[in-house]
């Protein structure tokens, strides 16, 4: 035990050295779980004495963490898992911060209503390639799987000709096939799993659920290592604070963010991680600019209720049309339920939120089915209106709709013939990317380092795909010992991941813009294109890869 | 009042290749400048080459409040439709008294419009239909004559305001067979007045003539943007 407080005496004037520095973050792990050892009525007198720096160390360590993550929402419980699940990681001291109360999220299994199929309208669509990592650290078993739902099928087309893109999730099968080109009809699956889906509509919320749960257990498991914070908001991040004498009789943290929460705790960090949202607090302190613009756009959300006895009582196929206003999104929740997601114009993202639930659902189904000028045409009197109806919609789409019976009709999404009370909200559309994802002793992750239109369903995987590289890049820190904190241990998960999320964004962005227009030449060229990707499989098939997160991994 | 008969759908047209479409169009084209007396080889030149255009009139009549109307009620002009002695009683600043002393004045009736033969999707061909039968209301709002020049500046100004095609080729060519004196005066006056006029005023595709008849002629006018040129004066 002496030769313990002498080792120890000698690293009193610690320096972030790494050779040190992972011997601390070792006995640090042990000093924190096994307080039994220093409960000083066992001890004779004299060991006593020289323990008492010990103890003060300890007793000054209680607010130093390894990792603090700022920011308990999907990103940050998920950062959160994936550290306490690997093996090497799970001796970190870890905190994650969270200004709303979890109490709600650990008690959504028994808020819904399964039986009234009642959704909620913040949902996500998860690639394969997230689902494959929330495998890994645990999380995907936690799910509620009663209320995920696999879809197999995208059609995308454009408004204004009517040009179809078709993705089928069986062309990554085929694509992936040792046959060759002109047999691979014939390579059949052996069994129906999950690898036959797109992706996964997913409620925030059981995504939520799912990793706290995990987080709960794992807690128990790891004997309180990680400390959930929820419920506290961040008043401050500062550094440079010598006011905590305790440790700083000891080690010089100076370099380490201090977090002070609105209880008056202050929290201080070898690495601290922002999970916080595009408003990003721990982005401000780190002085990190962010760059990027705002869409003259809102994104209306909805939870519909749909009849797809047209579609043979199935719904597993996401649609998107893209009018000149922005594009609508149909994703199925259900066989009977579906989630919308509508960017369109701020003037008009407010009238459709406010408007009866009846005209709303002949408006949603116009916009999968009519004509831009008739849409312009009822754009027109819905914002000219004084709120209660003096148009209605019906009457207009039962005319054009028998007025179009003899057109060719493109495949359409099943009618929508109601919609969730309470379901319609609107946000406004953004797209950010920070201008480094690193600096010293901070990282972000998710929406505070990048926000991207919702128009590919890319953001939450975008952030997953984060996380698991952070994770690999601590890992490996902790492996070799370094101090996590420091910039060079660190710089490998920014190298990474700007480039990728940098692509992804502006892809997303320019396909935006190429489909905000209805000038004629614009339109022609695109759908020129739009034909021949859907007619070019082994074209479609990778990008289907690029979209679902199934590229080439990294397997450090 | 006129009678509101309406045919809800245009009846079927006959179908024609592609490929007949341009001998087509291009055939009508040389018949059309050569006699253009020719309505018919006009209407086939409009109807060949115009569906692209058509569609661009119907979707600014479908973005348009009485637009929408006449596309949902189609009403018809001829004989039958508008009852032409009550509209010869009407007080004489009308649009309707206007309206038949035109007819009158140059012996046509609302018949003698070509009928639509070559246009497939019934809404379109209907367009086309309304087009055709309204000129008569056109030269009555704007009181060109029926004489070569007049057309001709009637022709600029549907040009002006949309676009088709057959306006385009018949502008372009049509005067070639004027005399020059006759071709100065059009550019000089006609012409210029028409783009102006035919730009700046209300697509008259738009306009539900009908229901105009008992209304003043000159409000009228006012109403929808469309001033006469000096000559045409009473």
């Amino acid at each position: 035990m002496s030769s313990l407080a002498l080792t120890l005496k000698k690293h009193v004037a610690l320096r972030t050295n790494f050779r040190y520095s992972r011997k601390l973050s070792k006995t640090l792990a042990t000093l924190s779980s096994n307080t039994e050892i220093f409960s000083a009525q066992k001890q004779p007198k004299q060991q006593q004495e020289k323990l008492s720096p010990f103890l003060n160390i300890k007793e000054a360590l209680e607010n130093v963490y390894d990792v603090i993550i700022v920011g308990g929402g999907i990103t940050g419980l998920a950062l959160a898992n994936a550290l306490a699940t690997c093996h090497k990681t799970k001796l970190q001291k870890i905190a994650l911060i969270e200004s709303s109360n979890f109490s709600h999220i650990r008690g959504w299994k028994n808020d819904h209503d399964n039986a009234n199929e009642r959704y909620s309208n913040r949902v996500s669509s998860i690639t394969p390639g997230s689902v494959r990592f929330l495998k890994e650290i645990g999380v995907w078993q936690k799910l509620d799987h009663t209320r995920v739902k696999p879809y197999q099928y995208m059609v995308v087309w454009d408004g204004v000709s009517d040009a179809q893109i078709f993705f089928d999730s069986e062309i990554i099968s085929r694509s992936l096939s040792s046959l060759p080109f002109f047999l691979r009809q014939l390579d059949k699956k052996k069994d129906a799993d999950d690898s036959d889906s797109i992706a996964w509509i997913i409620e925030n919320s059981n995504i939520q659920h799912g990793l706290l749960s995990n987080l709960d257990h794992l807690q128990n498991k790891n004997h309180g290592k990680i400390s959930i914070f929820d419920n506290k908001k961040v008043e401050r991040i500062v550094s440079e604070n010598n006011n905590d004498t305790r440790a700083h009789e000891f080690f010089d943290l100076s370099e380490w963010p201090i977090v002070e929460l609105d209880d008056g705790q202050k929290l201080r960090a070898r690495l601290l991680i922002g999970a916080d949202g595009i408003n990003s607090p721990v982005r401000s302190f780190a002085n990190i600019e962010t760059l990027g613009w705002d869409y003259n756009s809102h994104a209306v959300v909805a939870t519909l209720n749909i009849d797809s006895t047209t579609h043979d009582n199935v719904n597993n196929t996401a649609w998107q049309r893209f009018l000149p206003t922005g594009p609508i999104a149909m994703l199925p929740l259900h066989s009977r339920v579906s989630s919308m997601v509508w960017s369109t114009t701020p003037q008009l993202a407010v009238k459709i939120r406010q408007m009866p639930p009846d005209q709303f659902v002949e408006l949603v189904n116009g916009a999968f089915r009519l004509g831009i000028a008739d849409l312009n045409y009822l754009y027109k009197i819905i914002e000219n209106s004084s709120g209660t109806s003096d148009y209605d919609i019906g009457d207009e789409m039962r005319w054009r709709e028998s007025v179009n019976t003899n057109k060719a009709s493109s495949p359409v999404p099943p009618r929508v013939v109601g919609v969730q009370e309470k379901s319609r909200a609107s946000f406004p559309l953004r797209m950010r990317n920070a201008e480094c994802y690193v600096k010293n002793r901070v990282v972000l992750i998710g929406d505070a380092a990048h926000v991207i239109h919702p128009l590919a369903g890319q953001g939450l995987n975008q952030g997953i795909a984060d996380v698991e590289c952070l994770a690999r890049v601590i890992e490996r820190g902790v492996i070799n010992g370094q101090d996590i904190g420091d910039v060079n241990s660190i710089q490998e998960y920014a190298s990474k991941r700007y480039i990728k999320n940098l692509m992804m964004i502006g892809a997303v962005d320019k396909l935006h813009k190429l489909f905000s227009t209805d000038l004629t030449p614009i339109v022609w060229m695109r759908s020129l294109g739009l034909r021949m990707v859907n007619g070019l499989e082994p074209v479609k098939a990778e990008i289907m890869k690029f979209a679902m997160g199934m590229e080439h991994q990294s397997t450090d | 009042m006129f009678n509101k008969t309406y045919i809800t759908r245009v009846n079927q047209n006959e179908q024609i290749s592609g490929f007949q479409k341009v001998l087509l169009s291009v055939s009508s084209a040389f018949t059309a400048l050569i006699d253009p007396s020719r309505q018919d080889m006009v209407a086939t030149l409009g109807e060949t080459t115009g569906t692209i255009f058509l569609e661009r009139i119907r979707d600014k009549m479908l973005q348009d409040k009485i637009g929408r109307r006449i596309l949902r009620e189609q009403p018809i002009v001829n004989s039958q439709t508008i009852d032409l002695n009550y509209l010869r009683q009407l007080p004489k600043t009308t649009f309707g008294r206007a309206y038949v002393a035109f007819l009158d004045k140059y012996q046509v009736t609302p018949d003698s419009r070509t009928k639509v033969r070559y246009i497939d999707d019934p809404e379109l061909a209907y367009v086309m239909r309304r087009f055709r039968e309204a000129h008569d209301f056109f030269h009555t709002l704007t009181n060109l004559p029926t004489t070569v020049e007049g057309e001709l500046a009637l022709k600029w100004f549907e040009l002006a305001q949309t676009g088709l095609p057959v306006s385009l080729l018949s502008s372009l060519f049509g005067h070639l067979r004027l005399t020059s004196k006759e071709r100065n005066h059009l550019f000089d006056i006609y012409v210029p007045w028409a783009v102006q006029c035919g730009s700046s005023s209300k697509l008259l595709m738009n306009v539900y003539f009908e229901e105009y008849f008992e209304k003043d002629i000159d409000g009228m006018r006012r109403e929808l943007g469309i001033y006469l040129i000096d000559d045409l004066k009473k």
